[in-house]
């Protein structure tokens, strides 16, 4: 018997397989819906064991999808720095995984909008620029009004990102497609300065350049009321974002759906 | 001058393969930049080659000592660790494939596994069904030859890392499909196979039921609990009151019902599925069942296997359309 398989029989339960299932299932989670889902699959199978701490309870999975260059990876939206995990493939482009549920032009698209996103200083590209594209796609025709449905529908799909007619890549993607991008742009790929990880969207100082993240902003500069660059030590220029806090996010959703309810009383 | 597209796209290679013998991917990165294809599942149509240049009205950027950059990327992925940090933003090191003391993980079998594994995950995910061509053309060329051995590994690692089956559709072998063995249930109240005495006789007594047309006489339960020892009025060492087991317990419990037989007179009764029978255990986990008992598979009774996955694809499609925020479009696999 390999070593691997060895291992896996030594390590996973049914516990670990509904998770993975499920996992794949939903293809990408924040860090509260995997939490929850956990909880789930051990009340399923195992009602009476404790729940692993979801740190340990992921590594000692990873450590068996090793071998199968799969793992649990976890990551940071760009925007507002919420941590999420999918279940990611280390050996293959990840334009090849999105092929079960794209066409030939459609995957086309993607790459044309990635390219556009990846030459921007803002890391979006607008609609329109994506749209200009559509002539010079692979495979069969297709038309401004359906590329228009894809974008939409690689945004439901959680590959990009909508904001105000301009898209970039949502954090799943990142997740995915990070040693890919590295490889596919090495000119135009930008990382940033604190956690050395890829970097679509960002903040950069304007005098030597060099770029962070959101949330590694929020994290560098909190409680720092004089921001200066890390590199050049100039006066860092743009707001600051708030960390991330789980918690007041449950609260918010608590009050809104209290609202909610209370609306719709009043009816 | 700025420089040509050949040489660029010669560099690039050239960090590639540097790159490259540093991971322990090194020879699936080597052997593609020689090919030029890339080791994924995709059809060549598709195709994974780097796009040749970035879209039209890009400056020439500075190189910005990339190698540096990568050099960076590439320390701080060593250092870091893989799998899930509960703290901090670093996305573990996706480019360091890992430092694994398993020698098996260099083996291009092991790595076809993995590559396979991950391209069924993803029709299970559609719930799309596969052909063995689409399996074949996503094993790199030169380890077709090897073919019956990854799918025999792949379908191991699926059941024991995942909890997934790989079937045949149909007994040509020419379709698959991927199954849960979980039978994802969310009422919770799925059970294991030996968590207590009754489940051990449930089991037979509903492939019993299922074999006979998902209607069985008491005499024939009777008949096929006397085999395994088990007599009417008999107490049982496991089971004790074996027909207050199987009328009034298990009927109670919901797993099976103890109903007359239509206008019998004198009075006979037959045994079918319960509600909690059909909504916990599936036909196809029944088959299973039969089909290990009998030293076989469950294609083996071609009939009985038809129905199976035809309570399969219902359970399926029960499951897809009941998935909360999913639109009655969204269950529909894509053509």
């Amino acid at each position: 018997m390999h070593s691997s398989t060895r291992k896996a029989a030594a390590i996973m339960t049914d516990v670990h397989r509904r998770f993975l299932q499920l996992l794949m299932t939903h293809g990408v989670l924040e860090e509260w819906e995997i939490k929850r889902l956990q909880k789930h699959c051990y009340k399923v199978h195992d009602c009476n064991a404790t729940v692993e701490k979801l740190e340990d309870f992921i590594n000692n999975i990873n450590s068996v999808l090793e071998s199968l260059y799969i793992e649990i990876k976890k990551g940071v939206t760009e925007d507002d720095g919420r941590p999420i995990y999918a279940l990611v493939n280390l050996a293959t482009t990840p334009i090849s995984k999105m092929a079960t549920d794209f066409a030939e032009n459609e995957l086309d698209l993607f790459r044309k909008a990635l390219d556009l996103i990846m030459d921007s200083e803002t890391g979006f590209a607008s609609s329109t620029n994506i749209l200009n594209l559509v002539d010079q796609l692979k495979g069969k025709k297709m038309r401004k009004k359906e590329a228009e449905q894809v974008l939409q529908k690689f945004a439901q799909n959680k590959w990009l990102i909508e904001k105000e007619g301009e898209f970039t890549l949502h954090g799943r993607a990142i997740l995915e497609m990070e040693q890919y991008i590295r490889e596919t742009y090495p000119d135009s790929v930008k990382i940033c300065n604190i956690c050395h990880s890829l970097l679509i969207q960002g903040q950069s100082c304007e005098t030597c350049g060099i770029r962070m993240h959101l949330p590694c902003v929020a994290k560098y500069f909190k409680s720092n009321s004089e921001p200066r660059c890390p590199h050049c030590n100039d006066y860092w220029p743009h707001e600051i974002p708030e960390v991330f806090d789980p918690e007041k996010e449950r609260e918010a959703g608590i009050s809104k759906s209290n609202r909610r309810s209370l609306r719709s009383r009043q009816h | 001058m700025p420089r040509g597209q050949k040489s660029k796209l010669r560099a690039r290679e050239k960090r590639r393969k540097a790159r490259g013998e540093t991971q322990s991917l090194s020879d699936a990165q080597a052997t593609a930049a020689e090919k030029g294809e890339s080791p994924s599942p995709s059809s060549p149509v598709l195709g994974n080659t780097p796009l040749s240049s970035p879209a039209a009205g890009s400056s020439q950027k500075p190189q910005r000592a990339l190698p540096s950059t990568t050099a960076a990327a590439a320390a701080s992925c060593t250092t870091s660790d893989r799998g899930a940090k509960s703290q901090g933003q670093e996305n573990a090191g996706s480019s360091e494939a890992s430092s694994s003391t398993e020698s098996s993980s260099n083996d291009p079998v092991t790595r076809e596994v993995g590559m396979l594994i991950y391209f069924l995950l993803e029709k299970y995910k559609n719930k799309e069904p596969i052909r063995k061509a689409a399996m074949l053309k996503a094993v790199n060329k030169k380890n077709k030859k090897h073919f019956p051995e990854i799918l025999k590994r792949t379908s191991h690692q699926l059941e024991l890392t995942f909890g997934l089956h790989l079937k045949e559709v149909n007994p040509s072998g020419q379709s698959y499909t991927v199954v849960s063995q979980l039978d994802l249930n969310d009422d919770g109240s799925l059970r294991g196979d030996s968590e207590c005495p009754k489940n051990g006789l449930l089991m037979p007594l509903l492939a019993m039921i299922f074999l006979e047309g998902n209607c069985a006489t008491e005499e024939d339960i009777w008949e096929f609990l006397n085999i395994l020892g088990i007599y009417d009025g008999r107490r049982h060492l496991i089971f004790g009151d074996p027909r207050k087991l199987i009328t009034q317990d298990l009927v109670q419990e919901k797993y099976l019902v103890y109903q007359q037989v239509y206008n019998s007179d004198p009075p006979r009764y037959e045994f079918l599925w319960g509600p909690k029978a059909h909504a916990e255990i599936s036909k196809m986990k029944v088959l299973e069942f039969l089909a290990k008992v009998n030293e076989t598979v469950p294609s083996a009774f071609p009939f009985h296997y038809e129905e199976a996955l035809r309570d399969q694809e219902e359970r399926a499609r029960a499951r897809a359309a009941a998935r909360p925020g999913v639109k009655p479009s969204d269950a529909k696999p894509h053509s």
